[in-house]
């Protein structure tokens, strides 16, 4: 079984390099990383749009008291077919006081 | 606002498979309400939202001149959005017979298949958090798009005249700093 440690980062590209907001590693399951002072959005959950037009949604029983983060990696079970798509991930940095909302190509 | 793109990295260890991508969406780090952009201001462009909540019919802000409006981009799948709302309330009930006229502009992140569309959750997410200032679903973001928004919550106060006066981003609490400068400047433009 090939183990892939394929880390999908999101990161700033602009003058200054900031440091990854998440990755994604390749499962199963799909595992959903966010980077240290990241919160990714428990009230929606991070979304996989594969190219076969299934939608998988990312999920963890563990989050936050107020239940607005999630406090353990998401996790979404892939199923035989599709390996592209579309990862759609609102996070929110904790120093920023805003939400964002991610969207990226991903295959793998 | 300052604003920065995003990119995507990737690494891998052993079997590189894979690829990936684009990204779209950004950030900027700054949580203090942005300075206006000009003296007077920019003309606010118009809402054109067909579907309201907390309003008799849709709301424009042609007809709201002499007012001071205020609206908030939010969606209420966002703790940032949703932990400032008090704050919205509290100047709704301070404000409003004073002639403030806060709208909020429901703006999804994900496509329809997550809820955010759905005019019954809004109206669950209003009755929760205590809204009673008009809301406008702006499902296809036609009025987030116009304003130049990027991040929940997103804050826009526009004058009596119609003119932008502040913008500016990021969760604020009662009491709180940012709390008390939005204050300040909603009293400002009511006493223009």
């Amino acid at each position: 079984m090939r183990r892939i440690a394929l880390l999908l980062l999101a990161t700033a590209t602009a003058c200054q390099s900031h440091p990854p907001l998440v990755a994604l590693q390749p499962g199963p399951p799909l595992r959903l990383v966010a980077a240290s002072g990241v919160r990714i959005n428990a009230r929606l959950k991070p979304a996989l749009e594969l190219d076969d037009r299934t939608v998988l949604r990312f999920d963890s029983p563990l989050v936050t008291p107020d239940s607005a983060y999630f406090a353990a990696a998401p996790t979404a079970a892939p199923h035989e077919g599709a390996r592209r798509g579309t990862l759609r991930v609102s996070v929110c940095p904790s120093g920023e006081a805003i939400c964002r909302s991610l969207e990226i190509a991903v295959a793998w | 606002m300052r604003t920065r793109r995003e990119g995507v990295v990737m690494t891998a260890s052993r079997t590189v498979l894979l690829v990936a991508g684009l990204v779209a969406v950004s950030a900027a780090a700054i949580r203090r309400p942005a300075p206006p952009s000009s003296a007077g201001g920019t003309p606010a462009p118009e809402l054109t939202n067909a579907s309201w909540l907390n309003a008799d019919r849709p709301l424009r802000l042609s007809e709201l001149r002499g007012r001071v409006v205020l609206l908030n981009f939010w969606v209420f799948t966002c703790g940032n959005c949703t932990r400032t709302v008090p704050s919205l309330v509290a100047y709704d009930r301070q404000y409003r017979e004073r002639g403030l006229t806060i709208i909020g502009i429901h703006t999804p992140e994900f496509p329809p298949y997550a809820g955010e569309h759905d005019k019954g959750n809004l109206v669950r997410a209003l009755l929760q958090q205590g809204i009673a200032y008009p809301n406008a679903q702006d499902n296809d973001r036609r009025t987030w798009d116009a304003y130049g928004i990027r991040y929940w919550p997103s804050f826009v106060l526009i004058g009596k005249r119609g003119m932008i006066r502040y913008t500016g981003y990021g969760e604020f609490h009662l009491n709180d700093g940012d709390f008390r400068e939005w204050d300040r400047r909603i009293r400002q433009l009511l006493a223009e």
